[in-house]
C-alpha cells in the first residue's frame, strides 16, 4: 500500500496525514479505552471487582447490540431515534405474551418462551420496517419518521402496560437466562458477542454489506449502478429495529419484568454516542461493528466510573450529551481538515 | 446478474456472440419523439435518436441542449414523459438502471456514478457482484479486475479508495466499471474532459475495438477534433430539440457551430470595444490550500474582458473563487484596485466592488424557494438603499430591483415569482441582477452560459459588452472555447492548477488553446495523479 | 445541465393539485373540528372555544419558536427540555427571593423572568455556537443540548416540581385580563407579530429565509451566516423560555417535567402548518395554523376521552403524516 502510493508520486506528506487520520478514527478509541481502564485501576480499586467487572460487560453487551443497530442506519446515512422506544415496546409486548401464554400453557415453558421472543423481536421488525418503507419510499427525512415512531411506539408501551411492570414471565427464562452465567460470564455477553460477529460477517463478506456502504456513500450511484437501494434501505432500518427489539428482550430477561421505561432516551442517545465515538459518519458510508462495540465499552466504562464516584445519574445524562456533540464536532473537523488537503 | 461475470473479457477483446443475429434493423437503438420535462425547462421536445451497432454516434450541443438529458433517459436514470423506445427491436418502458444495464447498456457520466468511501475494485463490481448465496467472492473479483484494468491499459490500483483518486483516474475507474459488464451499447459522456493526451489516445484504441464487436457508443462530446477522429455520425441538439443527424464526414467545424448555436458566429458573439485602462485586480503568485492552484499570477484591466481557458479540474474557477473569498489561499498576493487583500471574504469583495457569478446557480447561486426580489437583493441588503439599522426598506428594496429586472429584460417581469419556476436563461439574469444592486466593477463570470439557451446567451454577452463599455473589468472563465475565444481581450490558458500560456490578438485560435491543454503531458502523466 | 441535474426525478406537479395540498391543512383543521363536534358537541361551546384559544397561545409560541430554527434548514429537539429547566429555574429563583422576602415581590418576579430568559439566550447561544461553528448536525446538537437541559432541570429542581410560586405572578400572566381577553393570548399576539415583524422586516429576518433555501448562495451572496444561524437559535430558546414562564405561571409551579411532549408538538405543528423542513418556507400563518390544529386535535381527543398515551400515538402518526405531506408540497 506504502509503496504504491509512493509509486503514484504521492507525497510523504500524505502518509504522514493518513497515519493521523487512522489513528484518530480507529486508534484513539482503544489508547483512550487502556487509559481509562489503567486510571480507574489505579484511583478506584473496587472498578476491578468480579461484580463490576461482570456488570460492566453486561452493561456493554446491551449497548453494543443497540448500537450495531443504530450504525447499520447510520452507515446508510439514516438516523434512528426510535431505538430506545422499540427497547420499551419489545419488552413490554414480550412479557404480556409470555405471561398470558404461560397462563394458557403452564406446561409449555419453552414453547412459551419462543413465542414471547417472537412477538418481542418481531414488534422491532416491524417498527424498523416502518420507518425503513417510510424513509425509501416517501423519502422524507428519517429524523421526522423515527421521531414519529418513537412517539407511536412508547405510546404503545405505555398503553399496553398502564406504565406498569409486567410479570409473570417463565422462571427459567430469567433465572436461568437472563440473569444467568455460563463459564463464568453473563448469558447477554455470548449473545452480544454473537450477534456483533453476525453483523461483522454482513459487513466484511456479503453483498448486503457491500451495499450498505454503498448507499450511504452515494445513493444516486448506487441507483445508478443498479443497486436496489429501496430494498437495501429498509433492510438496514429492519435489523436496527431487529437488534433494538433483541437489546429489550435481554433487558427484559435481566430485570425479571416488562417495563415502558426500559430503554427510553437515554439508551437512543447512548447508541449515537457509541457509533459516533467510533467514528461511524453521520453523512454515512463508514462506519465498522468491531469498534462500535468498542465505543459501547467506553461508554459503559464510563458510566460505571461515574457510578462508582457517585456521580449523579442526572449529570451523568449531561455528560452523555457533552460527549455526543464533541465526537460529532471533532468528526466534522476532520472532515473539513480532509477536504483541505 | 452475476453468472455473466466471464463473459466480460470476451465481450471486450473478442467478438460476442450475438453480432450475427437475426435482427431486422441495424440499430440497436430507436427512440422517437422523446420528450421530458423538469420544472422550467422542457428538457427533451420531442427528439428522435437512433444508434447502429458498431458506430459511434456523437451527441453535439452546448451544455443545457438536452444531452445529459437524452443519455439519462436511455441510461434509465428516469423515464421520459413520451416518445417511444425501442432497444434491439423490442419496445421497452419502465427502464430503470438496473435492467438497462441487464440489457447491456452501460453509462459513464460525468458525474461519477463512484462510491467514495470504497475501493476502485469494489466499485467496479457495484451492483454486480459475484458471490455465492449473498456472500462476496473477493478474490474472483479483484482476479477480474486486475485483468480488466490490464487489458485497458489504466495505471489504477484496484485496492485504492476512490476518494483518494485525481479526476482522471476516476474517470478511467468510471470507464473500466462500463466496461466490466456485457455491453452492447455504451454511453460516453465527455470521457476526455481530464484524461491526458496519452490516456484519450488508449480510450480511442479502446473504442475501435468495441466498434469492431459490434457495439454501438454514444459519445457526447463539444471537441472539434475528436468528433472527427472518432465520430461515425453526429446529432445535434439545440435548446431540447435535435437540429439535426448528419454524417460526420459530411460537415464541416464552423457548420457544426452554427448548427449548435443556431446562428452565424459573428452574430452570436456581440463585438467587443476593449479598451484597456488601469489594472482593477492583480493576481501575484496565488497557491490555494488544496493546490488546485499555484503560483498563478494574472491581472485583469478595466474596459476589457480577460477570458481563462482550461481543461475540467485544471482550477480555473477555484482561481477566481478564491478572489472572491470562497477558497483557502495558501499563499500569494491579491491586489484590488492597488490595495491589498490579504484574506478575501466574499462580503469584503463585495463591498470592494467585486462580484462573483458561480457556474452552478442551483447549488450556489440561487434560493430557489425564494421570489426574485429577494434573490436579486440578497448582496446588497446591508446598503442604505436597502436597509436602515438592519430593518428592510421593503419599498424601495422593490423599485430598485424592478428597475434592474426591466433593464435586462427578464420575462415576466413579476419579481414576486419564485426562482425555481424560471428557467436557466432567466435564473442567470436574476444572478445578474445582483451584481448591479450595488457598485460593481470587476465581474468575475463562472461558465455564465451553462444550461441557458442560445437566446439568453446572446443577452448575457450584450450585458457584458456594456458592462465593459462601461469600463467594468470582466473575468471570464469557460469550458466554451468560442466563448472565451470570442469575447475576450487576452486569454490565459490553465494547464493542472499552473498558468501555461496568456495568449493575445492573433494568437488567441482554438488551435494555440488546445496546444497549450496538451503541453508537457508525457512529462505530468508520468509524475502521477 | 446544473440546472436540471437538480431537478431530476421531479415531475411537473399539477397545478390543481398544487392548490389543494396548499389548503390541504385548512380544510382538514375544519373536518376535524366538525368531526370532533359530531362526536361531542360541548366541543364547539363559548367556554371551551375559549379555552382552545388559550391553550394555543401556549402552543403557537412554541410552534413559532421550532418555526424559526426549521427556516434555517434547523431543528430543534431540546425546546422541550428548555421548557423544562426555565419553568424549574424561574420558579426556584423567584420562591427563594419571596422566601428571604416576601416583600420584594417585583424584584423577585422581574429576576426571575430575566433568569428564565437569560437561560433561554445561553441554550440558544450553546446550540447556534454548536451547529454554525462548530458545524454539527442540528439534529446531534439539540439532542445533546436536551439531554443537558433534561440533567440541569431535573438536578436543580431534584426531580421534584418546585412548589409556592407567588399568586400574584399567575394572576397577572395567566388569570389576567385585558379588555376581557385572556394574558396568554395577548402575550402570545405580541410575540407572533415581533417575530413576523423580524422575519418579514429586517435584515437578519430575510437571511434566515435565504440561509435555509440554499446555505451556500448565502454565502457567495456575503451573508454572515454563522451570525445568522446562532441569531435563529437564540430566538427559538428566547421563545421557549417565555412559553415555558407563561406555563410556569399557569400551573403555579416549576415542572421539571413540563416540557415532555413539547418539543414534538411544536415540530408537528409548525410541519402541519407549511413550514419545510427543506428550510426557506414558513411564517408565523403557518405556526399558527399548525398550532390551532394540534391544540384542536388534543381538545377534541381530550372531551372525548380518548387515553393520553393514544394521543401520543395519533401525534406521532400526525408528524410522520405532516412530514409525508411537506414532502408532497414540496416536491
Amino acid at each position: 500500500m506504502v509503496s504504491n502510493n509512493i509509486a503514484l508520486g504521492h507525497l510523504p506528506q500524505k502518509e504522514v496525514n493518513q497515519l493521523v487520520r487512522v489513528i484518530s478514527t480507529m486508534g484513539l478509541l482503544p489508547i483512550l479505552l487502556i487509559v481509562i481502564v489503567a486510571a480507574l485501576s489505579i484511583f478506584e480499586p473496587r472498578f476491578l471487582g468480579i461484580f463490576n467487572i461482570l456488570n460492566v460487560l453486561r452493561e456493554t453487551s446491551f449497548l453494543a447490540i443497540l448500537a450495531a443497530g443504530q450504525m447499520l442506519v447510520l452507515i446508510v446515512g439514516g438516523f434512528d431515534l426510535s431505538v430506545g422506544a422499540v427497547v420499551a415496546l419489545s419488552s413490554t409486548v414480550m412479557a404480556t405474551v409470555m405471561a398470558n401464554t404461560l397462563g394458557i400453557m403452564p406446561d409449555e415453558v419453552g414453547l412459551v418462551i419462543f413465542i414471547g421472543v417472537a412477538a418481542g423481536i418481531g414488534c422491532g421488525v416491524v417498527v424498523g420496517l416502518v420507518n425503513g418503507l417510510c424513509v425509501a419510499y416517501l423519502r422524507v427525512s428519517p429524523f421526522m419518521v423515527t421521531l414519529g415512531t418513537l412517539s407511536i411506539a412508547s405510546g404503545i408501551a405505555l398503553l399496553l402496560t398502564n406504565g406498569i411492570p409486567v410479570y409473570g414471565m417463565p422462571k427459567v427464562f430469567v433465572n436461568g437466562f437472563g440473569r444467568a452465567l455460563w463459564l463464568g460470564l453473563p448469558t447477554t455477553v455470548y449473545v452480544a458477542l454473537t450477534l456483533v460477529i453476525i453483523v461483522w460477517a454482513i459487513q466484511r463478506f456479503t453483498v448486503l454489506g457491500r451495499y450498505i456502504y454503498a448507499i450511504g456513500g452515494n445513493l444516486q450511484a448506487s441507483q445508478v449502478s443498479g443497486v436496489s437501494t429501496k430494498r437495501y434501505l429498509i433492510t438496514a432500518y429492519t435489523m436496527c429495529g431487529a437488534l433494538a427489539a433483541i437489546t429489550g428482550v435481554l433487558l427484559t430477561a435481566r430485570v425479571g419484568s416488562g417495563q415502558a421505561t426500559l430503554g427510553g432516551d437515554i439508551m437512543m442517545l447512548q447508541s449515537i454516542a457509541a457509533a459516533v465515538i467510533a467514528g461511524v459518519s453521520l453523512r454515512g458510508g463508514i462506519g465498522r461493528v468491531e469498534l462500535v462495540t468498542l465505543g459501547a465499552l467506553f461508554l459503559s466504562i464510563v458510566t460505571n466510573s461515574m457510578n462508582l464516584v457517585r456521580i449523579d445519574s442526572k449529570i451523568q445524562t449531561i455528560v452523555l450529551g457533552v460527549i455526543v456533540i464533541f465526537a460529532v464536532a471533532l468528526e466534522e473537523y476532520g472532515n473539513r481538515r480532509k477536504i483541505r488537503e | 446478474m452475476y453468472k455473466d461475470s466471464d463473459q466480460v473479457l470476451d465481450t471486450v477483446i473478442s467478438s460476442p456472440a450475438n453480432t450475427g443475429e437475426e435482427v431486422p434493423s441495424s440499430s440497436i437503438l430507436e427512440m422517437r419523439g422523446i420528450s421530458k420535462q423538469f420544472p422550467g425547462v422542457l428538457a427533451l421536445d420531442n427528439v428522435d435518436f437512433d444508434l447502429r451497432r458498431g458506430e459511434v454516434h456523437i451527441l453535439f450541443g452546448e451544455n443545457g441542449a438536452g444531452k445529459s438529458t437524452l443519455i439519462n433517459v436511455i441510461a434509465g436514470t428516469f423515464p421520459p414523459d413520451k416518445g417511444t423506445f425501442r432497444y434491439d427491436g423490442k419496445d421497452v418502458s419502465h427502464l430503470t438502471p438496473h435492467r438497462a444495464r441487464v440489457m447491456g447498456i452501460s453509462p459513464v457520466f460525468q458525474e461519477f456514478s463512484l462510491i467514495p468511501n470504497l475501493t476502485v475494485e469494489e466499485n467496479l463490481f457495484l451492483g454486480r457482484e459475484t458471490s455465492t448465496s449473498g456472500f462476496l467472492r473477493k478474490k474472483a473479483m479483484s482476479a477480474r479486475a486486475a485483468k480488466v484494468i490490464e487489458m485497458l491499459g489504466f495505471d489504477l490500483d484496484p485496492k485504492k479508495r476512490v476518494s483518494s483518486l485525481s479526476r482522471a483516474h476516476q474517470q478511467m475507474v468510471e470507464i473500466a466499471k462500463a466496461l466490466l459488464a456485457d455491453v452492447r451499447l455504451l454511453i460516453l459522456d465527455e470521457p476526455t474532459a481530464s484524461l491526458t493526451e496519452n490516456e484519450t489516445y488508449k480510450l480511442f484504441e479502446l473504442i475501435g475495438r468495441l466498434k469492431a464487436d459490434g457495439v454501438g457508443i454514444i459519445y457526447v462530446s463539444h471537441r472539434m477534433r475528436e468528433i472527427k477522429e472518432i465520430g461515425d455520425r453526429i446529432t445535434v441538439l439545440r435548446d431540447g430539440r435535435k437540429i439535426e443527424t448528419c454524417n460526420a464526414a459530411d460537415v464541416g467545424e464552423n457548420e457544426l457551430v452554427e448548427l449548435m448555436t443556431g446562428r452565424k458566429i459573428d452574430v452570436l458573439f456581440p463585438k467587443i470595444d476593449h479598451k484597456p485602462a488601469e489594472k482593477l485586480l492583480e493576481i501575484n503568485n496565488l497557491t490555494l490550500a488544496n493546490h488546485v492552484v499555484e503560483d498563478v499570477s494574472i491581472y485583469a484591466r478595466a474596459g476589457e474582458v480577460t477570458g481563462i481557458a482550461g481543461l475540467v479540474g485544471c482550477g480555473k474557477s477555484e482561481l477566481v473563487r478564491a478572489v472572491f473569498g470562497l477558497e483557502a489561499i495558501e499563499e500569494g498576493e491579491i491586489v484590488v484596485k492597488g490595495e491589498q487583500v490579504s484574506h478575501p471574504r466574499p462580503d469584503i469583495s463585495l463591498s470592494k466592488g467585486v462580484c462573483y457569478f458561480p457556474s452552478d446557480r442551483v447549488a450556489e447561486g440561487l434560493a430557489l424557494e425564494r421570489p426574485i426580489r429577494e434573490n436579486a437583493s440578497m448582496a446588497a441588503l446591508n446598503l442604505a438603499d436597502f436597509s436602515w439599522m438592519r430593518v428592510l426598506k421593503k419599498l424601495s428594496e422593490r423599485k430598485l430591483i424592478q428597475d434592474i429586472v426591466d433593464r435586462l429584460k427578464l420575462r415576466p417581469p413579476n419579481i414576486e415569482r419564485a426562482v425555481g419556476n424560471l428557467s436557466g436563461g432567466n435564473r442567470q439574469k436574476v444572478m445578474l441582477a445582483r451584481g448591479l444592486t450595488r457598485e460593481t466593477d470587476i465581474f468575475l463570470f463562472d461558465e455564465p452560459t451553462v444550461g441557458i439557451d442560445v437566446g439568453a446567451k446572446v443577452e448575457v454577452y450584450d450585458l457584458m459588452k456594456e458592462l465593459v463599455d462601461n469600463g467594468a473589468a470582466i473575468i471570464l472563465v469557460s469550458s466554451e472555447l468560442p466563448e472565451v475565444l470570442n469575447l475576450s481581450n487576452r486569454l490565459y490558458v490553465k494547464q493542472r492548477a499552473k498558468l501555461v500560456a496568456e495568449l493575445t490578438g492573433d494568437d488567441m485560435i482554438e488551435q494555440a488553446v488546445l496546444s497549450c491543454f496538451f503541453q508537457d503531458e508525457e512529462a505530468n502523466s508520468n509524475a502521477g495523479a | 445541465m446544473s440546472d436540471a441535474s437538480v431537478s431530476v426525478q421531479k415531475g411537473q406537479f399539477p397545478r390543481v393539485m398544487a392548490l389543494i395540498m396548499r389548503w390541504l391543512m385548512p380544510i382538514c383543521l375544519v373536518l376535524m373540528g366538525l368531526g370532533f363536534a359530531a362526536v361531542e358537541p360541548r366541543i364547539l361551546s363559548e367556554a371551551n372555544l375559549l379555552n382552545i384559544t388559550t391553550q394555543a397561545s401556549y402552543l403557537v409560541i412554541f410552534a413559532a419558536a421550532q418555526m424559526v430554527v426549521i427556516l434555517t434548514r434547523g431543528f430543534d429537539l431540546s425546546l422541550g427540555m428548555c421548557v423544562s429547566s426555565v419553568s424549574v429555574l424561574v420558579a426556584l429563583v423567584m420562591t427563594g427571593i419571596v422566601k428571604s422576602d416576601p416583600q420584594s415581590l417585583t424584584l423577585a418576579i422581574v429576576l426571575s423572568v430575566s433568569a428564565g430568559i437569560a437561560f433561554g439566550v445561553l441554550v440558544g447561544a450553546f446550540n447556534g455556537f454548536c451547529v454554525s461553528v462548530l458545524r454539527v448536525n442540528p439534529f446531534i446538537v439539540t439532542l445533546g443540548s436536551l439531554n443537558i437541559c433534561y440533567g440541569i432541570a431535573s438536578t436543580i429542581s431534584g426531580g421534584r416540581p418546585v412548589f409556592g410560586v407567588p399568586r400574584e405572578f399567575s394572576n397577572m400572566v395567566y388569570s389576567g385580563e385585558l379588555l376581557g381577553i385572556p394574558a396568554p393570548i395577548i402575550i402570545a399576539a405580541v410575540l407572533l407579530v415581533i417575530i413576523h415583524l423580524i422575519l418579514t422586516r429586517t435584515v437578519f429576518g430575510r437571511g434566515f429565509y435565504i440561509l435555509g433555501s440554499n446555505p451556500r448562495a448565502a454565502k457567495v451572496a456575503g451573508m454572515p451566516s454563522r451570525l445568522y444561524l446562532t441569531y435563529a437559535y437564540i430566538i427559538c430558546s428566547v421563545l421557549a423560555a417565555i412559553g415555558a414562564i407563561l406555563l410556569t405561571a399557569r400551573t403555579g409551579s416549576g415542572e421539571p417535567n413540563l416540557g415532555g411532549s413539547i418539543a414534538l408538538e411544536s415540530i408537528a405543528a409548525a410541519v402541519i402548518g407549511g413550514v419545510s423542513l427543506r428550510g426557506g418556507v414558513g411564517g408565523i400563518p403557518a405556526a399558527l395554523l399548525g398550532a390551532v390544529f394540534v391544540t384542536v386535535l388534543s381538545n377534541g381527543m381530550n372531551l372525548t376521552r380518548i387515553d393520553g398515551n393514544v394521543q401520543m400515538i395519533v401525534l406521532g402518526c400526525v408528524v410522520i403524516a405532516a412530514v409525508f405531506v411537506d414532502r408532497i408540497r414540496t416536491k
